[in-house]
């Protein structure tokens, strides 16, 4: 599968998977005009690639500044395919990066940290 | 009567209203990023809290996506129209948007926004999960999911209010207080 690698802007996350080595990332602020537009063709890329994952090592960083309840959709769809990949015997890490004095980016990660059992999860605070 | 002197009625009932940033009209999605940008300076000014910044900044973008999808009153253009003003309350902040609805509208929003008014803190977040894995039915255009985000930014329930226009249309407002910690 081609890596998909999309610059932020001041309201779209940067993309970048790299599929060859089962590295993800999301990194930036994410209220987009249109969620499914903006996000769609890279999810369903990622969703193909992990469903025909047995084995093997898949990294997924979150490093998002603000995301709008809409985005949220996406970062749950995120967490359920990403819980699902692990249940299929890929060793999955989640690392969710969130600057130390963001309560709320950090009470979110929690949150969606709970969604996780198969996959290992990490909490980060930055500097 | 004068220009200036119907201009300043204006200005001088918002600063009587501790109104610090005002829009009404015309609302897109190409307003939000400048707009959005604008009330976190201004905001990031008033208090040293980052949390409180992003707060009233996430209410604001919820409450004008809110306006941009569901309010009825639109121009030629298809645009939606809303009135938001962000303003000082106390050591906080308050963010309102009000828009035209439909009536039956209007009753829905209410009977949505009545259910969100009373939940706690813990039922906001399983509410807010159950909204995200899709295991609540959601109603037109994924409403509810903004709701709850507001309420679970602001730092005390929501306050919302409907007036009716006339036997089409009623006016809805919704306000959002955010104070640090």
């Amino acid at each position: 599968m081609e890596n998909i690698k999309i610059d932020a802007t001041e309201r779209t996350p940067a993309i970048d998977f790299n599929f060859a080595d089962n590295r993800f990332s999301l990194r930036g602020e994410s209220y987009p005009e249109d969620v499914p537009t903006f996000f769609g063709p890279a999810l369903s890329a990622l969703e193909s690639h992990l469903r025909a994952l047995q084995a093997g090592y898949v990294e997924f960083d979150f490093e998002l500044i603000y995301f709008n309840s809409t985005s949220a959709k996406v970062v749950m769809k995120l967490f359920d395919l990403l819980e699902k990949t692990a249940g299929q015997g890929v060793a999955v890490t989640v690392n969710w990066r969130f600057a130390e004095d963001d309560d709320n980016m950090k009470e979110l990660g929690e949150e969606f940290g709970e969604e996780l059992q198969e996959a290992t999860f990490n909490m980060c605070a930055l500097r | 009567m004068s220009l200036a002197r119907d201009h300043y009625r204006i200005r001088k009932l918002l600063e009587d209203e501790n109104v610090l940033f005002c829009y009404s009209g015309p609302m897109n999605e190409g307003l939000l990023p400048g707009l959005g940008q604008l009330v976190k300076q201004k905001i990031a000014v008033e208090t040293d809290h980052p949390g409180t910044v992003q707060n009233v900044f996430s209410i604001l973008v919820e409450q004008i996506q809110n306006v941009i999808r569901y309010a009825t009153d639109r121009d030629a253009s298809e645009l939606g129209h809303g009135t938001l003003t962000v303003g000082r309350d106390g050591t906080g902040f308050f963010v309102t948007c009000g828009n035209r609805v439909e009536n039956d509208q209007a009753n829905r929003l209410r009977e949505k926004l009545t259910s969100i008014r009373a939940m706690d803190r813990d039922e906001l977040k399983v509410m807010y999960r159950q909204i995200l894995k899709g295991e609540v039915p959601e109603g037109s255009k994924g409403a509810g999911v903004g709701f709850v985000d507001i309420a679970r930014r602001s730092s005390q329930p929501i306050e919302f209010d409907f007036i009716t226009i006339d036997d089409q249309y009623s006016y809805f407002a919704l306000k959002a207080i955010i104070r640090p910690n």
